[in-house]
């Protein structure tokens, strides 16, 4: 947890960073408030608020009684998600970077080639 | 996992929450059973020996009626004024701690006041039992003196009725001054026993002024011991009403 | 619902001395709160006031909807546990967990038992012995294990080292996720405390400066870095926090940002970054931070 963004943004944030990876599987049961709150240690209602911009996005659906699961089809929702907010998140703020160090695009499109080569 | 919100109390009924400030009391019995005990035993042992040593050292001729001084005698006073000690740490320390416990001052102050009454009642007991034995063994096989001296009366009755009274006079006298202590601290207490002292030297002066020592003396004559005595209740019924008004309006601080 | 506190224009003067002025607020049941301020603020003098330890010079307090002034039925349901709590001289530890339970209703004797093993906590020394460390885990231990439906604890920590106190924040969270109960927590180790809190207050001066959720005060304000002809430019006329700076660089607090101003900042070359709770805190109690460590 850091404090530049919401607590509870961070919380949804890794939740769903567990779903992408397979950690969290779908139709799995995900781990209750009181258990997200005691890893994160942080407070329930915190914890709560994290899970709940999940539930609101159909990521994860609560069973009566049960507890919380992972939604059918999350894991390429989310993954979607992402890739929409990629250019935005990523490619933006490395163009600018290149930019300022005067780095053209040619340049830029052989280092990335170059490293995707060498890992 | 299951979530049950701490539900509030049922009321405790007011006698479980005045016995349990009582229990409080007892429930470390070293300071108010213990150690007082222990001195006492110490003293008295003490005084074995000594008595021991005279009586040996004397011819069988002499040692009749050789101890009879001992009758007035006043080494088992110390209980007393170590009532009035312990009921002054008692109340200076389990007060802030009993407060933070969410009991109010009023069930503190009755449920001590339980407990210095059940105090009374364990050291008359136990003085009774040994101002028996003393009579019965003829103080000690040597005639002396050290639980049942002349002051507490004659008879059995009439010293556990003194015994009593005195022990209830001091914790209560006791309970006033740690009341005083808890609310404005050491110069609290400076004041209060300037004040007493004031008192008495007023009172002294007053009788020697209108010139009544000897009447104060007949009065004290006429009342007897048993008199003395039933009057220093009304002194201790003030000392508790004082002790519990104080302690009413008392705030636990840190140490000032 | 009524809630569990309700203060109004609470204020307790000693002499001259304004320790709490004009003081309202409202405590909502089965939340933890975090009463934070400087030492000496009034936090103490408040958390005896709502216990009734303390007379109010004015104002009113109710607690579960009534006066907390010598009342048993509301007393019984509070446990304050004080920076130096004092037992009595001749105790064991195990004789205060032994009459602890008389007083609590909802005292869990398995929980104290585990809290005593946590902070290895020796039961039968005596009191006078212990160090300070240890005193202020039998504070902790009684403060958790009685449940209280609204239980105080008064900077509880004093000589507990760093892997205690995690114990501490560790078992209460997860004790309050269990058995939810209106915690309210008096502290000047914020930044340790801050993800713990549902509801921040923060006294200064004997007077109410902050009543906000801790999540929305966390977000209150940001740090704007930059050159300082760019960052003069970019906050114009907004109410600035705090103001340092080095050479040609600027660095300033301000006021929360909406997103479309974040963009502008980053726009500009400037770089946002997070104000903790505790920094936030401190620049509002305009207090040097050293002396916020000089106490911790």
């Amino acid at each position: 947890m850091d404090d530049s963004r919401p607590i509870f943004a961070q919380v949804a944030e890794n939740i769903e960073n567990d779903i992408i990876s397979g950690a969290l599987p779908e139709e799995g049961q995900a781990p209750s408030i009181n258990e997200f709150a005691a890893f994160y240690r942080i407070n329930p209602a915190t914890a709560l608020k994290g899970v709940n911009v999940l539930v609101d996005a159909g990521i994860l659906y609560k069973k009566r009684g049960i507890g919380m699961f992972v939604a059918a089809g999350a894991q390429e929702q989310l993954k979607g998600a992402r890739r929409d907010s990629f250019s935005s998140e990523y490619v933006r703020p490395l163009l600018a970077e290149a930019e300022k160090l005067g780095i053209d695009s040619a340049q830029l499109t052989q280092m990335i080639a170059k490293e995707a080569n060498n890992s | 996992m299951t979530t049950t919100t701490t539900a509030l109390a049922q009321p405790a009924s007011p006698l479980k929450r005045i016995t349990r400030v009582t229990k409080l009391h007892f429930a470390n019995p070293w300071t108010t059973l213990g150690l007082p005990w222990i001195i006492l035993g110490v003293i008295f042992a003490g005084s074995l020996t000594i008595w021991w040593l005279i009586y040996s050292a004397l011819s069988p001729e002499q040692r009749e009626g050789a101890l009879e001084g001992t009758e007035f005698g006043g080494s088992s006073f110390f209980i007393f004024i170590y009532m009035m000690v312990v009921a002054i740490q008692a109340i200076s320390i389990t007060f802030p701690f009993a407060l933070g416990y969410g009991v109010t001052r009023r069930d503190y102050y009755l449920g001590s006041a339980l407990a210095f009454i059940a105090l009374a009642v364990i050291y008359t007991t136990g003085l009774t039992v040994l101002g028996a034995i003393e009579k019965a063994t003829n103080g000690w096989g040597m005639g002396g003196t050290m639980f049942a001296p002349i002051y507490f009366g004659e008879s059995a009755p009439e010293r556990i009725f003194v015994t009593f009274v005195l022990f209830l006079f001091f914790l209560f006298f006791g309970s006033a001054i740690a009341a005083v202590w808890v609310r404005w601290k050491a110069t609290g207490v400076t004041m209060f026993f300037i004040i007493v002292g004031a008192l008495l030297v007023g009172l002294i002066a007053l009788t020697t002024f209108t010139d009544s020592w000897a009447a104060v003396g007949s009065t004290l004559v006429d009342l007897g011991v048993l008199g003395v005595a039933a009057w220093s209740l009304v002194l201790t019924a003030i000392s508790g009403f004082a002790g519990f008004v104080l302690l009413r309006r008392a705030t636990p601080r840190n140490a000032a | 619902m009524t809630p569990t506190i309700e203060v109004t224009n609470l204020s307790k003067h000693f002499g001259k001395v304004n320790a709490v002025n004009d003081v309202s607020f409202t405590v909502e049941e089965n939340k933890i709160y975090g009463l934070l301020g400087r030492n000496g603020a009034g936090k103490t003098t408040l958390m005896q006031l709502l216990t009734g330890q303390e007379f109010a010079s004015s104002g009113t307090i109710s607690l579960f909807g009534q006066p907390p002034v010598e009342n048993a039925k509301v007393l019984q349901n509070t446990c304050f546990i004080k920076e130096s709590q004092r037992y009595p001289e001749d105790f064991r530890p195990k004789d205060v967990f032994k009459t602890a339970p008389w007083f609590f209703a909802n005292w869990d004797q398995e929980f104290a038992d585990r809290l005593i093993a946590d902070f290895r906590l020796p039961l039968d020394r005596r009191i006078k012995k212990l160090s300070r460390g240890q005193l202020s885990s039998i504070g902790v231990i009684v403060g958790l294990a009685s449940r209280a439906p609204l239980t105080f604890f008064d900077e509880p920590y004093l000589g507990l080292d760093a892997v205690a106190r995690q114990i501490f924040y560790d078992r209460l969270l997860e004790d309050y996720a269990t058995h939810p109960r209106t915690v309210i927590l008096s502290t000047h180790l914020i930044d340790e405390v801050s993800n713990l809190l549902e509801h921040v207050l923060v006294i200064d001066d004997g007077k109410l400066l902050i009543n906000e959720d801790a999540e929305t005060l966390r977000n209150r304000a940001t740090n704007v870095v930059g050159m300082k002809t760019a960052v003069e430019a970019f906050i114009g006329n907004r109410e600035v926090l705090h103001r340092d700076g080095i050479g040609g660089l600027s660095s300033v607090t301000v006021a929360g940002l909406s997103e479309s101003e974040r963009r502008d900042a980053h726009a500009a070359g400037l770089e946002l970054s997070p104000v903790s709770l505790q920094q936030l805190i401190i620049e509002l109690t305009r207090t040097e931070t050293k002396e916020f460590e000089a106490s911790a």
